[in-house]
């Protein structure tokens, strides 16, 4: 059970031309590798994390998907702001096929959001956003998370309960911070110019990276 | 399926806010409107309001229901953006489960004026079959001619006042005020290339029976519900790849 790219290129279209993000990115994500993933702003972490993720389809190449992969968590993604935390857990919980309120119960166990769960999520700071879309992808239970950056938890409750489930699932981090790809992972890649280096040793990719 | 489900439940929250009442107003507002031209229509007519009501008020909640999803398609990928970042969510899901809540309000409220009209005196419609099938038929007729406008107003954004203004001068030749067999022989030929006056006519005939002598064609509304589905569900599939998430 894994997560595959061959030999993925995508492009946008610009006012002239076309942008070429990422040109040929390859490798191979088994079920409970934690793999941290190191670019610089604007070497195409996000593009990539989207077509991990499935919602947005390479402009060539294939992508082969055999184990659960969550949505990319992270700040932003995947809320309706008007709807309360609640409301949008049940419906998270619904289109991947759990208990609503079995759902809703993990999350307000978990996240630890109080009486902001009822209220709209455009009213969370960010903090409350990554906790709120970590809890609920937690009680779907994943093969693999996919966690673009924002795992801005830290050395909280929440923190230390969120990194003690990690231990026991896959999880691919797309991020710009060295220490949380030290922390949290077991093997490391560098994108950069538009292509994907797996490093079987952390502090070799870690290197690699401080010298871009 | 399970998706559709999800994204009614959704959709009725974020449209009607989370009081019970909000969905009282899914019934209020065709109802309202229906009961207005009918007395519009009473006040300058000379036919009584009760065959008024049964033909205006309940052929406007077709037309209400088509401009309903049509003018709706514009908005749909906009406002349901974020729901796009779980890959189960396609785009014709969220336009699917659109069409099924404003379908099933406006059944609910034609059901309502139906059994109005019998208890004000008037005849038990002759085919409820019939009715009912016109429904259907403008339900995927407004959802092919949805996709489509859909798909080319996440390519075009100014598409969308256009869409708007054709649904408001459709109205005349909707089939809402008009038997096709009241019209003069060369403006029956005209009427008869829209697919909505078949449709009309349709319910005209399950409402009516013999009263009048409707004329329609359903082969030629089956094509034209074919074809714009298919220019619309190719049209979204180009434009899922054409979109980006912020």
């Amino acid at each position: 059970m894994s997560l595959d790219l061959v030999d993925v290129y995508k492009s946008y279209p610009m006012n002239v031309g076309r942008k070429h993000v990422l040109r040929g990115v390859t490798g191979s994500f088994r079920k409970g590798e934690r793999v941290g993933i190191l670019g610089r702003n604007g070497t195409g972490k996000s593009t990539l994390v989207r077509i991990l993720g499935g919602i947005e389809a390479p402009t060539q190449g294939t992508i082969r998907r055999s184990m659960s992969v969550s949505w990319p968590i992270g700040m932003a993604a995947g809320f309706q702001s008007a709807l309360s935390g609640a409301d949008n857990s049940r419906f998270i919980a619904r289109i991947y096929g759990k208990k609503a309120t079995e759902t809703v119960e993990f999350v307000e166990s978990f996240a630890e959001l109080g009486e902001y769960l009822n209220m709209p999520v455009g009213t969370y700071s960010s903090g409350m956003r990554s906790r709120l879309g970590l809890a609920i992808s937690l009680a779907v239970e994943f093969d693999c998370f996919l966690v673009d950056e924002a795992l801005a938890v830290g050395d909280t409750k929440f923190g230390r309960a969120f990194a003690a489930r990690l231990q026991r699932a896959g999880l691919i981090l797309v991020t710009h911070q060295p220490s949380l790809v030290r922390q949290l992972c077991t093997r490391a890649a560098v994108l950069d110019q538009g292509t994907l280096t797996f490093y079987e040793d952390i502090d070799e990719a870690l290197a690699t990276y401080n010298s871009l | 399926m399970r998706v559709i489900g999800a994204l009614i439940i959704r959709e009725m929250h974020t449209r009607f806010g989370r009081q019970k009442f909000g969905y009282l107003w899914l019934f209020f507002e065709p109802l309202l409107l229906g009961v207005m031209i009918a007395v519009i229509h009473n006040l300058r007519g000379t036919e009584s309001i009760r065959s008024n009501f049964e033909f205006f008020a309940i052929g406007y909640i077709l037309f209400f229901k088509f401009r309903g999803i049509v003018n709706r398609a514009s908005s749909t990928i906009s406002s349901n953006r974020g729901l796009l970042y779980h890959r189960q969510v396609t785009l014709p899901d969220l336009f699917y489960a659109r069409h099924i809540i404003e379908s099933i309000a406006c059944t609910g409220v034609m059901a309502v004026f139906t059994i109005a009209g019998v208890a004000m005196g008037g005849e038990f419609p002759d085919s409820v079959v019939k009715m009912l099938s016109a429904m259907m038929l403008m339900f995927l007729f407004a959802q092919g001619l949805a996709l489509v406008v859909g798909a080319a107003t996440s390519e075009w954004e100014g598409l969308e006042r256009l869409v708007h203004a054709m649904s408001y001068l459709m109205l005349p030749f909707s089939g809402l005020f008009f038997m096709v067999e009241w019209l003069p022989a060369w403006m029956q030929e005209v009427v008869l290339w829209v697919p909505t006056v078949h449709i009309f006519e349709l319910l005209r005939d399950g409402q009516f029976g013999d009263m009048y002598r409707p004329i329609y064609d359903l082969s030629y509304v089956f094509g034209w519900i074919l074809v714009s589905h298919l220019i619309g569900l190719t049209g979204l599939r180009l434009a899922r790849n054409r979109l980006g998430l912020e």
